[in-house]
Formats: C-alpha cells, structure tokens, sequence
C-alpha cells in the first residue's frame, strides 16, 4: 500500500468543476482584486468568525505586513519559538525587527511561563505560532501582552479552525495570519494568505498596503507592496472553503484513532498531552519516538510518506547565525528536532490506510 | 487591452496548459516555472531569470540581493508608477528623484547632481517600454560605484543599441501583471542577471532563504511565481514577438497619422532603440477636456500617471514639494496614453486618429 503525505491527486481527482469556475474567470480577464476576492474574504471572516478578512499573497506575507502595520521594525524585538516554519521568523526579519526565541512545550507551542523572561525594552510583539494545528495558549500570552504592552499577531498557518473552549484561533490577536499554501487544510492551487482582524482600522490600513498603498488608481497614500491574493486562487478557495469543517472534522478524527491506538505504546512513543478544551486541527499529526530516523526509514520502505517537521531548529539554521543562539539554548525544541517524526493525517485517507500506518508503527516496535 | 479577447484565442492551449499543472500538482516552483525561467532569460539575453510574486517584489527582492537598506539612497525617476519607488522605501532605503526628459525617462545629466555618500543604486524605468538612456546612466554609475536595477516592468522585448533590456544593469525586473505585454492571469513578475551569485542570493530570498527543505541560509518570505502562472506564460511567450510588432506597428501608425497636429506631441522612435510601447503616451493641449471628448465617442484612454510620486501622500516625508521636477510635473498634466493594444484592429486606430483630428478642429 501507498500511502501519501500530500492530498492534492485525490482533492482534484475530479477536476472538472475547479476548472470550469477558473476558464469562466480566464475569459472574464478580471485576474486582480475582482468580486471573486470579495466574495473569498467575506466567507473566510464568515468562517473565522470576524469581521475582517483580508487575501494576501502568502501566509509569510500575512505575518509581516501585520507586524509592520502595527508599527515593528528596525530596533524592535519580536518574541517567537524556535519549533516552527522558519517562515515565521523570516516575515520577523523582513520587517527590520529582531526575532527573539522562546521555547516550546510539550505540544510544539510556545511556552508562556518562559515568555516574561525574555522581554526587554526593545520588545514590541509577540507571535505565538499555532503550530501542527495545537492552539497556543492564548489567555496566558495576551494577559502577558497586555502588562506588557506587547502586540500580538497569531502564526494560525496551521491551525484554521482551531480553537480554545470554542474561541476560534484569528480572534485572540491583534491580527492573525493563515496560509493557503497547496498542503494546508484549506488550500488553493498555489501561494496564498489570508490576514484576519477585528479591527476596522488594521484592515483598512492592511488593505492599503496590500495594494501599493492606493487609494485610487491615481492617489497614493502609503508605500505599500503589491501582496494580492490572486483572484483566480480566490475562485478555487470559493470551492473548497465549504469544505473546511468536514476537512477539520476528518483530520481530528484520524488523529485521534492513532492516539487511541499508540496510547499503549508509552515506552516508543510519546503522544503530545492534548490540552482539554483546545481544538487542535490537525495540520500535522506528530509524535516523537525512540528510534526516529529507523522507524521513518521503515515507514517509507512500506509505502508511507511519513515526514520530519523539522530536522534542524529554526535557532540553529545558518540563517541564524548572526542572532547569537547554540545548540542547548532551548532543550525542549531541540529534542522535538530529533525524536519528531510526522505520519500521514490528512482528510482523504481511508479508514484502510490508516490502519495500515498503525499497523506499520506498531509492528515497527512491537515485531 | 482586451484580456478576455486574448484569451478567448487562446482558450485551447491556455486549458490545456492548466489541466497539465493540475494533473501534476506541483503547484509551487513546478517545472513550468523553470521552464518559463530557461526562456525568459534567452528572451532577455541573460543566462538568468528567476520567477517571482510580483513586478514590485521583482525590485524589492533585487534591493535586498544588493544589500541595500536602512541609511542608503536609491535614486529614480518620479513620474512612474508609485511602486518604483515603493520598493525603496519599502527595504527601508530613501527615495531620491531625479526628472525626466521628453521620452518619460531618467535624464543621466541630473543623475550626478543628487548623488551623495548614502547613495547605493539607481532604478532607471523604461517608462512606456521605452529603453532609458542606458549609455548614460552605465557611465554616471561607473564612475560613482552605483548598482544599476532596471525597471523594466513595462519594457519585455525592448531593445537599446541590439541588446534587451533587463541585460545592462546587476537585475532587470518585469511585470507580468495581467495587463503587461507579457501577461499572467494575476499578479506576477521575473528578474534576470548575469551574475551566477546575484541569481543565487536572489533565488533563496524568494523561497524563505531555503537551499534545501531543511536547511536556510538566510531569512526571508517567499515570494514564487506560480506554477500556474508559469504554464500560462510558457503559452503567451509564443506570441509576444508578434503581440510587440503589432504594438509597434499601432504606434506608427498614430506617429503617421497624428505627427502633424500642432496641439499634439507624439513620442518619436530613436534609430538605437525598439520601444515596445507598453503604452502609446501623447502630449495634449487641453488634455482633460480631449480624454472626456473621446470618452464620449467610446474611446477609453488612461493617463499614466496622473499624480507624479513626489507630490502623493505617501512621499510627504521625504520633503519634496511642486515645481522640484519640471518636465515630470507637466507632462503629468499634458499626458494622455492611447489604447495601443494588439487586439486593435485598422478601423480602431483610424477612429481614434479621427476623434483627436475632429476634437482640435471643432
């Protein structure tokens, strides 16, 4: 049996009803900004339950234009951790700001106990990442924000419908940022983001900036940048949006049947503690083993696609050199680095398919 | 331009195009977007193109290759459009001016004057697809150890003294927005070099800074070309020499049939260069009053650009005020862009000449 990692053969094995939505635009020629954008935003705020939703071009995109709009640039420190897509400090760098890194928990987010000890006052935000789909914790990281005067933009580039105690991710920070990267829940057929804001005037500004900072096609109000959501990717996102609470569901769903069916397996595998109340989507089912790099050769020899999010930390890429970290600065980020591995989780496997990866780990250790 | 038109010619080998990208799926850095890259950098005479988001970030993306940043000045023209100078501004350099000449582009004998010890780059924008005065600007930015970005957004296919655009400066950036020469169905753009070093830098900074999926070597975002902009492009690239010709072929025509109105000033074709008129600009007595008089007859025409750069809001706090930049602020009032598209057919053309004749003579 194969099983992959990507979904993108069987989300498009009828790909008529995608392609006719985007010749329909292909004759129109309204390739920018046009009402299929419109239409995309107002149904993603629908759904994230805000008012304000901007399309962008990529979830990196989302994070730097909101720290920029809220003012962070040269000088100014951004606390972050290292257990995530170095996306999210390359958007902290973009911006002139100083990426400053806090360790992970148990559950790949952000340690909050540990955030105060890393304010100075150069810091002007924090960007907890929502990372594999778990939520940070939200109440503790905006009451620090808040005696600290600190902004806070969400990395939910992972987490689209994640929630705490039904509070969906996107409405805790000042803005939050999702990606619609190929391989994401909700997906379109190349780079894509989506800013969120419940605030009026952040969108608006946020709006500006998307678009070179036009007010008209003649008056300029702010340099901006050209960061659209293109509309062509905004007809494919208005096809599959519909689909993001079964995509949420099924992704949970097979995530916890390989909870379930490791839970005896203590000694091999440490199964994250999944936090009561949170919502945890998903977008990466990971687990750290005895053995990571056997059992993922082991994995791939029988056909699954299991996968290493990621090897090296984000504080120990070359990239990261000039920042003044070393190994040993965050012990729980490194160890994640090197017993992580990830399995298959997405919304199209069949029943089948993950039994057969359990079967595969299982018998990986247990003979 | 008429970009349903185009495609609606196109339709066959445009669906054909993206039903190949999604059988694939390789949706990001695909092999049409390599493919398009091999091409676009023999079309420019480069050995290097590197696909990226957009026009705009084609020049920040090139700023940052060069290092250029807080404390430097980039020097450009003002009467562009306003991401010109939005890039600079954006990496967090200085903007600096400098006016135009008659042709819409940087005049090299003001350049020297503005340059100062922050001074890193200079962006000369083929304006209209008209190549600047490369001879000039290479010399001033030799001598003062300038980098040399070409804005070449409107300007795919054009040529100084034999060679393309794109191919003097450390980058040439283009767009490739839907209503360029060479167009995307959305928001799109390349850059191209010479140098093996400058292509690399400029590649990891499109692709977060990534060599490998595990390894960065710098920080940055990701700003791709999409592979479904690519399959589309590799498809209109098989047109563009004859869509340019068309183009040229329109402007003589309104260069023929319009030269001789006292009231109107038509841009004139240099023996050393091909424009390949992005847009076809004119110079018009009683300018508003023309646009709305064709309007009226069904006649759209558009100004590029109205406001110049220095005078919008966003320029307020580099500290210029009207009357710094003659020739740009009154072109800006006298400058009228006539539909030059491909799709134009010869009873269009003679329309519009006949619309502007009747206008002057009433």
């Amino acid at each position: 049996m194969q099983v992959n990692f990507s979904y993108l053969d069987r989300q498009f094995a009828d790909v008529d009803v995608y392609l006719k939505d985007v010749r329909d635009l292909v004759l129109s020629g309204d390739f920018t900004l046009g009402p299929p954008l419109g239409e995309f935003e107002r149904r993603f705020a629908q759904l994230m339950e805000a008012p304000h939703a901007i399309g962008v071009g990529t979830g990196t995109d989302a994070i730097a234009m909101s720290l920029r709009m809220l003012g962070v640039g040269p000088g100014d420190e951004v606390i972050t951790t290292p257990n995530t897509f170095i996306a999210t400090v390359g958007a902290i760098v973009l911006t002139g700001a100083r990426p400053v890194f806090v360790d992970s928990e148990d559950g790949y987010v952000i340690d909050p106990t540990q955030i105060e000890g890393a304010i100075t006052p150069q810091t002007k935000a924090i960007v907890p990442v929502h990372y594999t789909g778990n939520v940070a914790d939200m109440p503790a990281i905006l009451q620090i924000a808040r005696r600290h005067d600190l902004a806070v933009v969400e990395d939910a580039c992972q987490s689209i419908m994640g929630a705490i105690e039904g509070k969906l991710v996107g409405s805790w920070g000042a803005t939050a940022a999702f990606s619609l990267h190929p391989l994401k829940n909700l997906n379109v057929w190349a780079d894509g983001g989506v800013i969120v804001t419940h605030s009026a005037e952040l969108a608006e500004t946020l709006r500006l900036y998307r678009n070179h900072g036009l007010v008209n096609r003649d008056e300029v109000e702010m340099f901006g940048i050209n960061c659209r959501l293109d509309t062509v990717q905004a007809v494919v996102g208005n096809r599959l949006i519909g689909q993001t609470r079964q995509i949420t569901e099924r992704r949970i769903a097979n995530a916890r049947r390989y909870d379930e069916s490791f839970s005896d397996l203590g000694e091999f595998i440490n199964i994250p503690k999944r936090r009561p109340g949170v919502r945890h989507v998903f977008h990466l089912y990971v687990i750290r083993v005895k053995r990571r790099d056997e059992l993922l050769a082991y994995l791939r020899k029988n056909g699954i696609d299991a996968k290493i999010h990621y090897p090296i930390p984000v504080h120990l890429q070359k990239a990261a050199a000039n920042l003044g970290y070393k190994a040993g600065d965050f012990p729980v980020a490194e160890e994640h680095a090197r017993s992580a591995i990830t399995l298959p989780g997405h919304q199209h496997l069949t029943d089948d398919e993950v039994d057969y990866v359990i079967q595969k780990v299982r018998g990986f250790y247990r003979g | 331009m008429d970009v349903a038109g185009q495609h609606a010619v196109l339709r066959t080998e445009l669906h054909e195009a993206l039903d190949r990208v999604l059988n694939h799926g390789h949706f990001i850095l695909g092999e049409e977007v390599e493919d398009f890259e091999r091409r676009f950098a023999e079309l420019c005479q480069t050995p290097f193109a590197i696909g990226v988001n957009s026009g705009t970030d084609a020049l920040i993306l090139s700023l940052r290759a060069l290092g250029i940043g807080p404390g430097d000045d980039v020097i450009t023209a003002p009467n562009s459009f306003v991401a010109s100078a939005g890039c600079i501004a954006l990496v967090g350099a200085r903007p600096v001016f400098v006016d135009v000449r008659e042709d819409y582009n940087l005049d090299p004998a003001l350049l020297e004057r503005v340059i100062t010890p922050r001074s890193k780059a200079v962006i000369p924008v083929h304006l209209t697809g008209r190549p600047a005065d490369m001879d000039g600007i290479l010399a001033v930015a030799r001598r003062r150890n300038l980098r040399v970005i070409e804005d070449a957004a409107q300007a795919v296919a054009a040529e100084y003294k034999g060679r393309r655009v794109g191919s003097f400066g450390d980058f040439g950036c283009f767009s490739l927005h839907p209503l360029k020469t060479l167009n995307a169905c959305g928001d799109g753009g390349v850059v191209v070099t010479h140098s093996p070093e400058l292509c690399e830098k400029t590649r990891l900074l499109r692709n977060l800074g990534l060599r490998t999926r595990e390894n960065a070597l710098l920080w940055s975002s990701n700003s791709r070309l999409d592979t479904l902009q690519a399959s589309i492009l590799l498809v209109k690239l098989k047109y563009l020499e004859a869509w340019t010709e068309k183009r040229r072929a329109n402007a003589r025509f309104y260069q023929e049939n319009l030269g001789n109105l006292p009231e109107v000033q038509v841009p004139a074709d240099a023996q050393h260069e091909r424009a390949v008129y992005h847009t076809f600009v004119i110079q018009a007595d009683r300018r508003d009053q023309l646009k709305q008089f064709l309007a009226d007859q069904g006649i759209g025409t558009a100004i590029h650009y109205a406001l110049p750069i220095h005078l919008q809001e966003a320029a307020s706090s580099l500290g210029y005020r009207r009357g710094d930049f003659p020739v740009a602020e009154r072109q800006a009032s006298r400058i009228l862009s006539l539909p030059v598209h491909p799709d134009l057919r010869p009873d269009d053309l003679e329309a519009v000449v006949a619309a502007i004749r009747n206008f002057y003579r009433a």
